[in-house]
């Protein structure tokens, strides 16, 4: 699923819309300090002071709903810090607990009781209860149209809050990764809220003490349960444009600036001391070819186009090099990605020798949809309609109107510029990879994938979960509708004297609760 | 005369808004495709087009904004379920500061213009339709890498601090606020031009070059009363295309004004937004244009100077 962790300016904005949480649940990210000043993993933290942080936002899309779209960066950073989350992402990958302090499955795996800490209180003065939770999971699961059905595979309608401190969530299949499904977007506000065009009631780390056009202003909430964070005050900037941010930070006016372009990173790497921070594969522009229309029917038309494609090439222009080639399959960062599978590399002629067998020995002609929602889409669909040139394919690349892109052309063409943002394998299967996923955007139907998926999703043991699902992407990787040809780091800047940084996959850099300033 | 001229500004706000509204709805897509994003049912985004209430026919929609308008409610954004009119509250106050900063300088430039047009006798003039005819993320680029890069005078970005005015932080103003007076000086600049033209080819000033007059005085008594309705008229132009045209410079210099909040509402389709969003221009421009009429009619009906005053209103007129 999209994910808002790119730069987007004023009139991209359409897009905000689409980012979902899902997306947020980027895993596999590090965090490696730049040839700046690296982050002193030792340096004793220091209390207090005001951490200015410049995030990603639009106008247009800024919302105090934690439970909707999630389009804005500069949002989901306050809902993280203002509101507590049933789990967070781990260093391995596996949930780890945070309102939730444990958690069992039934038999089934179709029956998860979560525990709740005692001990949570929201900010007006109230206790964190279990129908306070399951209240918010509720909402959630209600404004699937907002969210894309984000909590759709939860049956809240059976799940249950026997005691004040115990949800019993029911779901509707088998589903071993319930508690990681959870992950960073549960946010719990209390039982019957309704009016969200303001702020309502948290139990964070942190609480909401003004908001303004462009600025939220955090201060420490005293009775929060969790670890006492250093910094007094948070000030969450939402600026749009991702030269901006890094000008913010370079120029000293911001402490933090989140995704910035690679641009922006090579001009600060020379000029200045700041920190850069990379996530690893948060960003991909795969090629989609739809399975049940011609040519792409065809497995050797599929293979030809995947060896046409010359990696390297597209990462170095497309994402100025940061970021490394991936191998046909959308989710290369994911705990359950086989890592015994040879990489494919351009290969001309064979590419043309499949084209022959395949009845295009004359070469074929078609039309690369692509867009500007997103930097650079549109010059990589450029730089693969010229390598298709090569094996005698005609591409021609048409740039779509970005406001318009994700409902008129995603899913509907057969041959277009797509793009992920960090989704689980799992959930990239559900919304798009089953015979009856909702918008299933390669056509891809396989009953040995689906049943595979299944089986895979009724294991708990983790490591017997991921071999399942390394096998069935085995299939889509010999076989499926994409080209994916790399990922893109998410990249952001830090002053020098900004710490503690959460360097965890995907969401977690939202919760910036453990963040400290040197004095 | 006035109430005439008064009903006719309101009819043409109206038929503003009516266009504006007619051109979101020609848009491909609304808020409930924005909404799902091609990953919702179409039964999620049906009842969601119905929870925001787009399943009406769009002549109702608008009759009903419009009754609301009237009663003075702005109605609520149907992307944040906020109040719009708390929406714009929140960044008037920027774009205001941003707006008259940038009509002082463009003032201050357009009338150093004309007066050195003035000087020249009309002649020359080629300066000014070149650097209009500039794009503005040009002037952005270059002003920025200048006085910000390499002499390092004022911020990068214009970030607003947090609670305060925007007022307060005047050298937030000085790169956003050039940026977009250059372009509208030397606009201002080729609209007025004709006018003064016009005004330096009328008889009494002439006649009152023969008499040896001193410059400065047939500038003054002359020649600047008859700029007065044009400048007006112009000065309202830009205003109102100020007051709506600032989305690039507020992108590039992280500034929280309305121009970003009207793009970005465009591009998301949040018609109650775009229509209260674009209606403040609109209002600006017509009231402007409904002063510049008086002072126009004020000039004609004062005896003796309604023979001087007509050709010069054509000229303004034009602009």
């Amino acid at each position: 699923m999209r994910n808002s962790s790119l730069s987007r300016r004023g009139p991209r904005t359409a897009f905000l819309a689409f980012a979902s949480a899902a997306s947020l649940l980027l895993a596999g990210c590090g965090s490696d300090a730049g040839p700046g000043t690296p982050d002193d993993a030792s340096a004793r933290p220091v209390d207090g002071g005001t951490l200015r942080y410049v995030v990603a936002g639009s106008p247009a899309t800024a919302s105090d709903d934690p439970h909707g779209g999630l389009g804005n960066e500069s949002d989901v950073m306050r809902f993280a810090l203002t509101y507590d989350v049933l789990t967070v992402p781990g260093p391995n990958g596996e949930p780890r607990p945070r309102l939730a302090v444990s958690w069992k499955p039934n038999k089934t795996l179709d029956r998860w009781t979560f525990r709740l800490r005692e001990n949570a209180e929201f900010t007006d003065g109230r206790p964190v209860r279990a129908k306070d939770v399951l209240y918010s999971l509720t909402r959630i699961a209600k404004k699937a149209a907002e969210n894309y059905g984000r909590l759709a595979d939860f049956d809240l309608e059976s799940s249950t809050a026997p005691d004040d401190h115990t949800v019993v969530l029911a779901t509707r299949a088998p589903m071993a990764e319930a508690p990681k499904a959870l992950e960073s977007i549960s946010f719990v506000v209390p039982d019957g809220s309704t009016d969200f065009s303001r702020p309502v009631p948290g139990s964070g780390p942190y609480r909401v003490v003004g908001t303004g056009a462009q600025t939220a202003v955090l201060t420490r909430n005293k009775g929060w349960w969790g670890t006492r964070p250093h910094l007094d005050r948070i000030e969450i900037r939402a600026v749009a444009d991702p030269q901006a941010r890094a000008s913010a930070v370079t120029s000293g006016q911001a402490d933090v600036a989140g995704s910035v372009s690679p641009a922006a990173v090579k001009s600060a790497k020379s000029s200045s001391s700041v920190r850069i921070v990379t996530r690893q594969g948060v960003t991909e522009y795969p090629f989609i070819m739809r399975l049940d229309t011609k040519p792409f029917d065809n497995p050797k038309v599929r293979e030809a186009f995947r060896l046409a494609a010359d990696r390297k090439a597209l990462v170095d222009t497309v994402f100025l090099g940061y970021g490394r080639i991936a191998n046909d399959l959308p989710t290369p960062y994911d705990p359950s990605y086989p890592k015994d599978l040879k990489q494919r590399t351009r290969d001309v002629a064979r590419a043309k020798r499949l084209l022959k067998e395949a009845g295009h020995a004359h070469g074929l002609k078609l039309t690369l949809h692509t867009t500007t929602s997103y930097p650079g889409m549109d010059t990589a669909a450029t730089l693969y309609a010229e390598q298709l040139a090569d094996i005698g394919v005609d591409a021609e690349v048409k740039v779509e109107p970005a406001d318009t892109y994700w409902t008129r052309i995603y899913a509907k063409k057969d041959f277009y510029t797509g793009y992920y943002g960090g989704i689980s394998f799992a959930d990239l299967v559900r919304v798009g990879l089953l015979s009856d996923s909702p918008t299933n955007e390669t056509a891809w139907r396989s009953r040995t994938f689906d049943t595979g998926f299944t089986r895979a999703m009724g294991t708990l043991d983790a490591r017997a979960r991921n071999a399942a699902l390394a096998r069935i992407q085995k299939e889509l990787w010999r076989n499926g509708g994409y080209v994916v040809w790399g990922t893109g780091d998410g990249l952001d800047l830090a002053a020098p004297g900004v710490h503690g940084l959460p360097d965890g996959p995907g969401f977690q850099r939202m919760f910036i609760d453990r963040a400290w300033k040197a004095k | 005369m006035i109430p005439r001229a008064l009903l006719r500004t309101v009819l043409l706000a109206v038929a503003a808004t009516a266009v504006v509204f007619a051109a979101t709805e020609i848009l491909p897509g609304d808020m409930g495709d924005v909404r799902g994003a091609g990953r919702a049912s179409a039964e999620d985004v049906a009842r969601e087009r119905e929870r925001l209430g787009l399943d009406v026919p769009a002549p109702v929609r608008y009759l009903r904004w419009l009754g609301h308008l009237v009663r003075g409610e702005l109605g609520r954004s149907l992307a944040s379920g906020r109040p719009v009119a708390d929406l714009l509250a929140e960044r008037l106050p920027a774009t205001a500061a941003l707006v008259v900063g940038t009509l002082t300088v463009t003032v201050a430039l357009t009338a150093l213009a004309l007066a050195v047009g003035f000087l020249r006798g009309g002649r020359g003039g080629a300066l000014a339709p070149g650097l209009a005819a500039v794009p503005q993320a040009v002037y952005a680029a270059v002003l920025g890498a200048v006085l910000s890069g390499v002499l390092g005078w004022l911020p990068a970005v214009s970030l607003l601090a947090p609670g305060s005015s925007p007022w307060a932080q005047p050298r937030a103003l000085v790169l956003p606020a050039l940026t977009l007076a250059l372009p509208s000086a030397a606009f201002a600049t080729v609209l007025l031009r004709g006018a003064l033209t016009d005004v330096l080819r009328l008889p009494h000033v002439a006649d009152a070059r023969t008499r040896g007059l001193p410059a400065r005085l047939i500038l003054r008594r002359h020649v600047a009363p008859f700029l007065l309705v044009p400048s007006v008229r112009v000065l309202a132009l830009m205003t109102g295309w100020l007051t709506a045209g600032t989305a690039l410079v507020e992108t590039v210099y992280g500034y929280p004004g309305t121009g970003g909040l009207l793009v970005s509402s465009v591009a998301v389709r949040d018609v109650p937004v775009v229509q209260a969003a674009a209606l403040i221009p609109a209002v600006i421009v017509l009231v402007g244009m409904l002063v510049a009429d008086l002072l126009d009619t004020a000039g004609r009906h004062r005896p003796g100077r309604s023979r001087r005053m007509a050709p010069v209103a054509t000229a303004g007129g034009a602009a």
